[in-house]
């Protein structure tokens, strides 16, 4: 089957500085993609140009097949978009809102919608303008969910959201997921990333620095290593793929990238007594990137 | 003294310094046109009517327009440099400066306020009352800034020879000019306590200055109806009279007008939430989804309120017009020349003139309400709400298409709300005017509006950033064009005025063809500014 999203080369100039560079991605059919980057990484350029509202400098972005630059109203036929900025009329109440935002999206599946506005604690009779952040936030993701579009785009959904109406959105994606919706996940919080994609993408100063499943992303990055000893332990800093080596008492922490072979060797020769290894959290693989900005950036191992 | 509390003073301080410094930039500039706006009257005056003959006749050619008098008020020895140049300025200035003082309140106070600046201020020991004082000391001193260039000014161009206006006089002069700012300053800094947002804080104090406008046009309108100047903070301003018999006592109103309201301002600051409003609005209402099912429904429904106020303000001024246009012409029916004076007048009776007069107003009100649309249609894409919908199945053309047609109802229930109630007004009063010469005199004031629009989508499409600015901009000239007319010689320069394009019906014919041409203008603009909007990208949410 084609794919949900295709992007050729895209690329988005604002005057002198490049929000976007050659970005080529496919999202798949029915996969959860978490699109994930700092502030100012490209994100919402990248959803702008997918949604037809800022014309691409160059390159190509299709939904379903079709030319979001050049169709945006046709493309949008079968996808469903949630902003993260919560900017919504302030006059229209909540239902209001729903209503409006339903009929111009076309489809609405009223009883699933009823369901949402339950799960996520909503009160509709409100008007907008006396609504919190969070509860205009809960109004564009239900009206984004409601319309059980094929694709949602969703920008930094859960801003401003508690953790229990973020435990809420999850479970929606997770529904979305079930039913072969396709999702396109933005995000700078890393644990919902974690918790829900099956591919990530990581964005960096409007380049794609990164694309693959979580696993096969772990595999470039660093393990973090935690051995005790009886006495002292030995000197690592000179075995071949290990940094980061902190030493305190009879304890020395490191992180090693490619084999681990050497470390081990080194580790048991000396008597290891404890020994905890970790694969990293995506926020330690997301500071290997993007730790250090200022320096040349590493990619530990790889080949 | 406790550090906490000293630390108050000083975050209150930050709030007067905040306002002053972005209130004095403002009417520094302001300054600069009231005081030029004063030097040209008196320099162009002595200019152009060298000799008393020449001088006694333009006075009493103008002296006897019942709609310029209305317009400028009741003058005072207009056959000298310095009763023309006060009969001249004052009407004008106080107006404009009322416009500049509840726009520059509101904005410093509630727009602050809205933008969650005040709250920096407030998490210390810094009471609202306190802030809200301290406001009021950074306005003042913008207005002192106004009163300082404007008398300035006035000074250096009174004291050329052929002008010969005494240093006290200009100074009381630029008093004068300045006093519809100092109490329209007091209005908005009252209307943003009353209000939550800027915008309905700002429709509040138009009100109030449109209302005290039209006071001040009736009472000047018939010489029975002098006594309701009283009744008009921006009458007191004229009874002032300088230059010519100064008279001190209507400053006791201004002064206390200001005053009191300030000083309301301070205790209703103390009785609301941060952010809150003294007049609460419900915050759950029943859904009304008949209009929100289309995009050009959605535009009608927010541009409701608009409409609503617009065609209300509207025919008021309509209604009013036509209600002492008889009493406005007997009191001038002795006077000579009113033909010759302003051409274009054509040979009518002095009722139509009047309404002449008063639907020239009229249009320019309504070009105002299609500047207007076009700032909100601007503010709903830099606010992110358009997202929403070209992020469905809405083009952009088509959402703009919904904003355009949502103006150019507005304009056109508006112009007619003008020509009805003018009917209805002067046919009580039995003038004899016809309701199909009123009903033109309507449809004939929304071509510059129509033109206005289609200005503003041009410039919206390529420019939006510019867009409320550049039409404002276009309607604010062209009304100081149509104010200045009379004593402005050059073609060209009156050419630029959008409202000099339209007859002034009833005194004269619509001129249908000038109206061809503004409406053909205005869709081609449209066109043009479509084409951009197509193409362009939408501003960041």
């Amino acid at each position: 089957m084609d794919a949900v999203i295709r992007t050729e080369k895209l690329t988005k100039t604002f005057g002198s500085s490049r929000a976007l560079s050659s970005l080529s991605l496919q999202v798949a059919p029915g996969e959860v993609f978490g699109y994930l980057g700092p502030n100012g990484a490209g994100k919402t350029t990248t959803i702008r140009l997918l949604l037809g509202m800022i014309r691409a400098t160059s390159g190509r972005a299709e939904i379903f097949g079709v030319d979001c630059q050049r169709h945006p109203a046709v493309a949008h036929r079968r996808a469903a978009f949630v902003p993260g900025e919560a900017s919504l009329w302030p006059s229209l109440t909540g239902e209001e809102t729903l209503h409006l935002l339903g009929r111009v999206h076309g489809h609405v599946d009223a009883a699933y919608r009823d369901v949402l506005i339950d799960r996520f604690d909503l009160d509709p009779a409100k008007r907008v303008r006396a609504y919190s952040k969070g509860n205009r936030q809960k109004v564009l993701l239900i009206a984004g969910l409601m319309t059980r579009a094929d694709l949602l785009l969703l920008d930094e959904p859960t801003s401003g959201l508690d953790p229990l109406m973020e435990q809420a959105f999850r479970h929606c994606v997770a529904e979305a997921r079930e039913r072969g919706q396709t999702v396109f996940l933005s995000s700078h919080v890393l644990s919902e990333v974690e918790a829900l994609a099956d591919r990530v993408a990581i964005l960096r100063a409007g380049h794609l620095v990164e694309i693959g499943s979580l696993a096969q992303m772990r595999h470039l990055s660093a393990l973090s290593i935690d051995a005790g000893f009886d006495s002292a332990p030995p000197d690592l800093s000179r075995v071949p793929g290990v940094t980061a080596v902190e030493v305190q008492g009879n304890r020395v922490r490191c992180q090693v990238s490619g084999s681990i072979n050497p470390l081990l060797h080194v580790l048991t020769g000396a008597g290891v007594r404890k020994l905890i290894s970790r694969e990293p959290s995506l926020e330690e693989l997301f500071l290997a990137y993007y730790g250090q900005a200022d320096t040349p950036r590493e990619v530990p191992g790889a080949a | 003294m406790p550090p906490e509390a000293g630390g108050g003073h000083q975050a209150a301080r930050a709030v007067a310094m905040a306002t002053a410094r972005r209130a004095m930039r403002s009417a520094a500039l302001w300054g600069l046109v009231f005081g030029g706006y004063v030097a040209y009257a008196a320099l162009q005056f002595s200019a152009a009517y060298p000799t008393p003959a020449s001088r006694a006749k333009v006075a009493s050619e103008l002296g006897g327009n019942p709609g310029l008098v209305a317009l400028f008020g009741q003058g005072q020895r207009l056959g000298t440099v310095a009763g023309f140049t006060a009969w001249r300025v004052m009407g004008v200035l106080t107006l404009l400066g009322g416009v500049w003082g509840m726009l520059t309140a509101t904005r410093l106070t509630r727009g602050e306020e809205e933008a969650g600046r005040w709250e920096l201020f407030l998490t210390g020991q810094t009471t609202r009352q306190r802030a809200a004082a301290q406001a009021i000391a950074g306005l003042a001193a913008g207005l002192v800034t106004l009163w300082a260039i404007t008398a300035v000014i006035t000074v250096a161009a009174g004291s050329a020879p052929r002008v010969h206006f005494p240093v006290t006089g200009s100074l009381v002069l630029a008093v004068c000019v300045t006093a519809g700012a100092a109490e329209f300053l007091a209005v908005g800094m009252l209307a943003g306590q009353l209000f939550s947002a800027r915008r309905q804080a700002n429709a509040f104090a138009a009100a109030v200055l449109g209302a005290c406008f039209l006071i001040r046009v009736v009472a000047d309108s018939a010489s029975s109806l002098r006594w309701l100047r009283w009744a008009s903070p921006l009458g007191w301003a004229e009874q002032l009279r300088p230059l010519t018999s100064p008279d001190a006592l209507p400053l006791l109103p201004i002064a206390g007008l200001v005053v009191v309201l300030a000083a309301a301002s301070i205790a209703l600051a103390g009785r609301r939430d941060l952010g809150g409003a003294t007049i609460i609005t419900r915050d759950s209402a029943a859904a009304h989804t008949r209009l929100l099912n289309a995009p050009g429904g959605l535009a009608v429904r927010l541009s409701r309120p608009a409409m609503i106020g617009w065609c209300a303000g509207l025919a008021v001024v309509g209604l009013t017009g036509g209600l002492v246009a008889k009493s406005a012409a007997n009191a001038i029916s002795g006077s000579v020349a009113i033909k010759q004076v302003i051409g274009r007048l054509g040979g009518h009776t002095g009722s139509a003139t009047y309404l002449g007069i008063v639907f020239l107003v009229a249009a320019a009100l309504v070009c105002v309400a299609a500047a207007g649309q076009i700032a909100a249609t601007r503010d709903e894409e830099a606010e992110g709400h358009i997202d929403h919908l070209v992020a469905r199945r809405v083009g952009r053309l088509r959402w703009l298409a919904g904003r355009v047609l949502a103006g150019v109802a507005l304009i056109i229930a508006a112009s007619l709300a003008a020509g009805v109630a003018g009917w209805a007004g002067e046919a009580a009063d039995h003038t004899g005017l016809s309701f199909v010469q009123l009903l033109k005199a309507g449809v004939n004031i929304a071509p510059p509006a129509l033109f206005v629009l289609g200005v503003g989508i041009l410039a919206y499409g390529w420019w939006p950033r510019f867009a409320a600015t550049a039409v404002y901009g276009l309607v604010a000239w062209s009304f100081m064009i149509e104010l200045i007319a009379a004593i402005i010689t050059n073609r060209w320069l009156a050419d630029t005025s959008v409202l000099h394009h339209i007859n002034p019906v009833p005194a004269a014919d619509p001129d249908w063809n000038s109206a061809t041409w503004l409406v053909g203008l205005a869709i081609a603009a449209a066109a043009v500014g479509g084409a951009g909007f197509k193409s362009r990208d939408l501003a960041s949410a």
